[in-house]
């Protein structure tokens, strides 16, 4: 590593239960560069920004900050040291006023209680204002505002954020919310300024002030890292970058010198050639048919972009994308689970948009959520609880008002015996949560799939599960298929996708990118559309051809 | 501070504690009770003797406490359905009172043999308490305000439409007191002959055993039961918050409403300014008691009748303030509360030292981007 | 006339101190996000408390004292309840309610119905001169005059002061508090024993100053009013105190109404139906509802103006008002 460098992290590693988050990476950020870190999710970007700015603790590895070595505590001690972190979730109380949400927690007294000689007004000698009971007052009993808020107001103007900062918050734009974050660290005197996917949630235009702000912070020297997994933005902006894959360091390399394929090719790895060893059953009928789909996020903003997706009988359609980009929400609208604000859903050639997720699930659809514990299984009931949540109107549950629990248990043991749910010694005393991720998911899998479904939506089926759950799981996923059930998969691992899909579909911001199939498509050219590389127009699409080294030819 | 007290999570909890919980609370009350008792002179041995062996081992105790459980099983039911949905029934006691109020009206103003005329009282009482949790129950399931503190604020209104009622449109017809006309002896509740206790018992027990089936044995109350464990997963699956939320508020409602005229045609013999029972309270802690089965909601309102019953005996005969047993009822909530946490949480005490591992936060312990 | 309003507005200046001092403590508990229904029984306890302690001192102040201490140590139950152990909010403050009117009667049966000297009617010279309105709203109790200056000081703390500032984003999002390094827990520990140190004094106002007796239960639900009133008034201290004045007017307008007779005269159009209607819209018991139905109405119609939803109460007031999708 170079000696410029401002801020080194060395050899970090951090390791969560079963997952070995950072795994000896190594990064530095130059004074007054803007570096990039890149990666897919999963690839350990986050998890070493909050190392760096006291979130947590690395389990080895050291950090310097200007060549002195930094013990990280806590947050105060990164704020301490000069660096600030912009969050993807921002930390903002939309009742108080910007400069209020600035100083909150700093307990500044008003001016008179002050002590410091550039700061205090001399109104009372500052032998007897110094005084600990009145400075114990001054901190809690009053409130400095006035010299703050002039401050935060000009910081504000130098940097041409245009936000009068006795506004509450709730009333600025996402975009302007998002300045407020970045005035918050500048007001603490940041020198290293960490921002986490940021233009996740800004317009573009939005998005070019941001970086036309950022510009400035480096001219004043603050150096920054941009946490992102869109090409286009390291490209823009970063002066270098570094990329993370599954853990492990990459590389760093200097912006200029690398084109968005090579990123994506650090990102994503080689290409391999795959051995396809699924039976190849002949496209039926439709299952699903959406047509122009546009739905709305948990916070109202608009997440799916115009949507067109159909996915047929005995068919496996892998939808790949980085997490935000939009495949939660339609994944949930084709489960019936969200609703969609325009477009058209069919299921089985019948239109039902937007009727509720009981009349989805009659006509034959089934879910495997992303979260399974927030949405896919009821954690303090038991297994037999949880077996027959889409199944109990069934008939074979009982007659009329009548749910007959012995012919639950049974079922629940099919589901058990079907899928090797491991860990259950009755179905109806276990409770769902005290199975391992693997075996819950397994039960789940067992009861969207044993209904037999015609389609069934798969969200992220193997996030989270030991490496035999997740065999198991696939190897089902592809034998449902061959029973002529339409599978819509999403999933962040593109070696799933790959391996188990008959056609890929690329999700970036909303829209569908790009379409190729396990044949003709490349990773690389995958990875690239996920992150928001080039779209190549229609006639072009799919017709990228692999070459064993990696190199990508185009017609 | 010197030591780390460090709260985990516990992941499982041992089935023991499902048992002990209820017994331990009310060990613990009655111990802090107990020191009440002494502050004022009280000797709590003797009166904890009085208060239950002596109620429960004599006939007249027996059958007063029987009939007392009756409006305590009945609002417990009422506290307790929605409770497995995650809903907190805060109103019963708006909702008996508006039972009584209907009840009542009947009573005094229908003609019909006993046979007619009572099923008519509970029938008018049940619907009227329905209709009382009807606003709260829209507002609930069409807005998301919280029940509590709508059905709270109907039971100050329901309160204060018996005085007014009583003191006006349903007073005693040249009578100067606000309360109703006594309501006829064809409206008075019977008693199960041999036995000597009310018929509301059986009332009592019938429904108990219906919530006991649909919970257990309805689809109805597997949905029920879903949306209580996680609402949101519920919803995900199909299963209609809004039939859910509607039923155990409104069903709940109906059944505290019964409680309300169980009263007026059972002890009270007419309508009140001064009905002030407090049972749709006491229906709190009997539903936390109870929380696990209708069975034990059961079991939890016959306890309370003991205490009701064998506190007014230690009011009459040792002088004690009657309160005691509103203290009695307070602590076991305490207790209850602090138990709850107790059964979530492990708690572990160490000498503080410097751990740097793990995160700080909880929020990302799975491992991030 | 003059005698009526005078005595209308004598009693509307002693209704709302109760409801000033418990409302406004019930506010700044709720704004740090602790709901605390346990209001009227800390009341009581505060009532009895200072009613004793000036019975055996002969001092109202130190009775007042104690009612404010005593007040805020019997909140500490629903704080350890409510902020450590992470119980219901709503069951805890029920039974603190259960608790305090319980122990209040209980050990206050041998007082029931004593009568101490308790606080005296103090003029304010000049201003009590003012025809009409002088002798009702500037010859009051000291604690009449404590309460009308406890508003403008919870205001300041509220919106001047760091601990306000502090206090208000605990109850808004203590996440995010915390990051910024406020002491979350501390802070809310500080608004329940401020909240119930209020309520002992609204108590101790009662016993020792409106009425200057002890009897059980004596605060005949003024405590539930005071819960509703926060709501009424949308967490804003401004408004608690509008507020205050309009229940507290409305109270006192019932004590007054009961010798009135509303009525159109019997020759005047539709008086048939008019004159019913009046008599039951001002009927005394029935204008008793008012404050819960307003309360009801304010709640309903800020809940579903779907403008502003974000402030329709304090976001991370426990138990909210308003449950969206948890």
């Amino acid at each position: 590593m170079s000696n410029d460098s401002f801020v080194e992290m060395k050899s970090i590693t951090k390791t969560f239960p079963g997952v070995v988050a950072n795994d000896d990476v190594s990064m530095s950020v130059k004074k007054g560069e803007i570096h990039g870190l890149l990666g897919e999710n999963g690839a350990g970007k986050s998890t070493l920004m909050k190392i760096l700015y006291g979130l947590y603790s690395a389990d080895s590895g050291t950090i310097r900050l200007d060549g002195d070595t930094l013990d990280m505590d806590s947050p105060q001690d990164a704020i301490d040291a000069g660096i600030g972190m912009v969050h993807q979730h921002f930390k903002l109380i939309p009742r108080l006023s910007v400069s209020k949400n600035i100083v909150l927690g700093k307990r500044e007294p008003m001016s008179v209680f002050k002590t410091e000689p550039d700061q205090t007004d001399e109104k009372i000698p500052s032998s007897i204002i110094s005084h600990p009971v009145l400075q114990w007052i001054g901190s809690r009993f009053t409130l400095g505002l006035e010299k703050p808020k002039s401050e935060i107001q000009a910081l504000a103007n130098e940097y041409g954020f245009d936000i009068d900062v006795s506004t509450p918050v709730w009333q600025l734009s996402v975009g302007e919310r998002q300045r407020v974050e970045i005035l918050k660290a500048l007001y603490r005197d940041v020198n290293l300024l960490i921002l986490d996917e940021p233009t996740a949630v800004l317009t573009s235009k939005e998005a070019e002030r941001l970086f036309e702000t950022l510009s400035k912070l480096t001219e004043e020297g603050v150096s920054i890292v941009i946490i992102t997994h869109k090409l286009d933005e390291i490209q823009s902006i970063t002066d270098r970058v570094t990329v993370l894959r599954e853990g492990e360091g990459i590389g760093t390399v200097k912006t200029a010198d690398v084109d968005r394929e090579d990123l994506a090719r650090m990102m994503v790895g080689r290409d391999v050639l795959l051995e396809i060893d699924s039976e190849q059953v002949p496209n039926g009928k439709p299952v699903l048919e959406a047509s122009n789909l546009y739905a709305d996020d948990e916070r109202g903003v608009e997440v799916l972009s115009g949507v067109d997706l159909t996915v047929h009988q005995g068919e496996i359609v892998g939808v790949a994308g980085v997490s935000g980009n939009g495949q939660l929400e339609l994944a949930e609208a084709a489960a019936g689970v969200r609703g969609v604000t325009d477009g058209s859903i069919a299921v089985n050639g019948k239109d039902i948009t937007n009727k509720s997720t009981r009349s989805f699930i009659n006509h034959g659809v089934s879910f495997v959520p992303e979260d399974r514990y927030l949405d896919g299984c009821a954690g303090e009931l038991s297994v037999m609880h949880n077996s027959i949540l889409k199944g109990y109107k069934n008939d074979r549950f009982g007659e009329g008002l009548r749910l007959d629990y012995d012919s639950s248990a049974s079922y629940a043991e099919e589901l058990v015996e079907e899928f090797d749910v491991r860990g259950i010694n009755d179905v109806s005393e276990i409770c769902a949560e005290e199975l391992s991720g693997g075996n819950l998911q397994k039960l789940i899998l067992a009861r969207e799939m044993l209904r037999d479904p015609d389609l069934l939506v798969a969200s992220q089926p193997t996030r989270g599960v030991d490496v035999g759950a997740i065999e198991f799981i696939r190897e089902r996923l592809l034998a449902q298929r061959d029973e002529g059930t339409g599978i819509l998969l999403m999933s962040e691992d593109l070696d799933e996708i790959f391996d188990l899909s008959d056609r890929v579909l690329v999700i970036y911001e909303g829209e569908i990118v790009h379409e190729t199939t396990p044949e003709e498509g490349s990773r690389q050219r995958v990875g690239l559309e996920m992150n928001g590389g080039e779209t190549v127009s229609d006639s072009a699409k799919g017709m990228t051809t692999v070459a064993a080294d990696g190199g990508r030819s185009e017609t | 501070m010197l030591f780390d007290v460090e709260l985990t999570p516990r992941k499982e909890i041992p089935s023991w504690i499902g048992y002990i919980t209820p017994i331990a609370t009310i060990l613990a009350s009655l111990l802090v009770c107990s020191v009440i008792l002494l502050a004022l002179n009280v000797n709590p041995i003797k009166a904890y003797e009085m208060m239950f062996i002596q109620t429960l081992t004599t006939e007249s105790g027996l059958i007063f406490t029987i009939n007392k459980a009756v409006p305590l099983i009945l609002v417990g039911v009422a506290v307790y359905l929605p409770l497995k949905a995650q809903l907190l029934n805060i109103g019963a006691e708006g909702q008996l009172l508006a039972g009584a109020i209907v009840g009542t009206w009947i009573a005094l103003n229908v003609s019909l043999p006993t046979i007619l005329l009572i099923p008519l009282m509970f029938l008018g009482a049940g619907v009227a308490g329905l209709l009382w949790m009807a606003i709260p129950a829209l507002l609930r399931t069409r807005f998301g305000i919280n029940e509590i503190i709508t059905t709270l604020l109907f039971v100050f209104i329901a309160q204060r439409i018996v005085s007014y009622l009583v003191r006006g449109p349903m007073q005693q017809p040249g009578g100067n007191f606000p309360q109703s006309a006594s309501i006829p002896g064809v409206s008075q509740l019977p008693e199960v002959p041999g036995l000597g206790v009310s018929v509301g018992i059986l009332l009592a027990t019938v429904l108990i055993i219906c919530v006991y089936i649909i919970i257990n044995y309805t689809r109805l109350g597997y949905e029920i039961t879903v949306t209580g464990a996680n609402d949101r997963a519920a919803e995900k699956s199909g299963i209609s918050k809004y039939k859910v939320y509607l039923f155990v508020l409104l069903a709940g409602a109906a059944f505290a409403g019964f409680a309300g005229i169980n009263e007026i045609a059972g002890e009270e013999g007419r309508l009140r300014a001064s009905f002030n029972p407090g049972y749709g309270f006491t229906g709190i802690p009997i539903a936390l008691l109870g929380r696990n089965g209708a069975l034990q909601v059961m079991l939890a309102a016959i306890f309370f009748a003991v205490i009701f019953v064998g506190g007014s005996n230690i009011e009459t005969l040792l002088g004690v303030p009657s309160e005691i047993i509103g203290v009695l009822q307070a602590l076991i909530i305490l207790f209850l509360l602090t138990a709850e946490f107790f059964k979530n949480y492990s708690v572990s005490m160490s000498l503080k030292s410097a751990s740097k591992g793990g995160p700080r936060d909880n929020t990302d312990v799975e491992g991030g981007a | 006339m003059s005698n009526l309003i005078a005595g209308l507005t004598s009693t509307t200046v002693s209704a709302t101190t109760v409801l000033l001092l418990a409302g406004l403590g019930e506010l700044i508990s709720e704004r740090a996000g602790i709901l605390n229904l346990g209001v009227e029984g800390i009341m009581l306890i505060g009532a009895l408390s200072g009613f004793v302690t000036a019975s055996a001192t002969g001092s109202y102040w130190l009775g007042f004292g104690v009612a404010i201490i005593a007040g805020g140590i019997f909140s500490l139950i629903h704080a350890v309840l409510c902020i450590s152990l992470n119980a219901d909010q709503a069951v805890s403050g029920i039974m603190l309610t259960l608790l305090g009117t319980g122990l209040s009667t209980y050990f206050g049966s041998s007082y029931s119905g004593a009568s101490i000297d308790g606080f005296p009617d103090i003029a304010i010279p000049i201003l009590v001169e003012i025809p009409i309105l002088g002798s009702a709203l500037f010859n009051n109790a000291a604690t009449d005059y404590i309460a009308f200056l406890v508003f403008p000081a919870v205001w300041l703390l509220l919106y001047r002061t760091n601990i306000g500032l502090e206090i208000i984003s605990v109850g808004e999002d203590p996440e995010t508090a915390n990051t910024m390094g406020v002491n979350v827990v501390r802070m809310r520990y500080l608004a329940v024993i401020i909240c119930g140190a209020f309520a002992g004094a609204a108590g101790a106002h009662l016993s020792l100053a409106f009425t200057q007796i002890w009897s059980g239960g004596m605060t005949a639900g003024q405590g539930w009013i005071a819960v509703a009133l926060v709501i009424f008034a949308r967490w804003e201290p401004a408004r608690l105190f509008a507020g205050a004045i309009l229940f507290g007017g409305l109270n006192a307008f019932q004590l007054f109404a009961q010798g009135f007779n509303f009525s159109v005269g019997a020759a005047a159009p539709l008086a048939e139906i008019i004159n019913p209607v009046l008599g039951f819209v001002f009927n005394p018991t029935i204008m008793s509802t008012y404050p819960y139905i307003a309360t009801l109405l304010v709640l309903t119609i800020t809940v579903i103006r779907a403008e502003n939803r974000e402030l329709a109460q304090p976001s991370a007031l426990v138990q909210t008002y308003n449950q969206q999708g948890e």
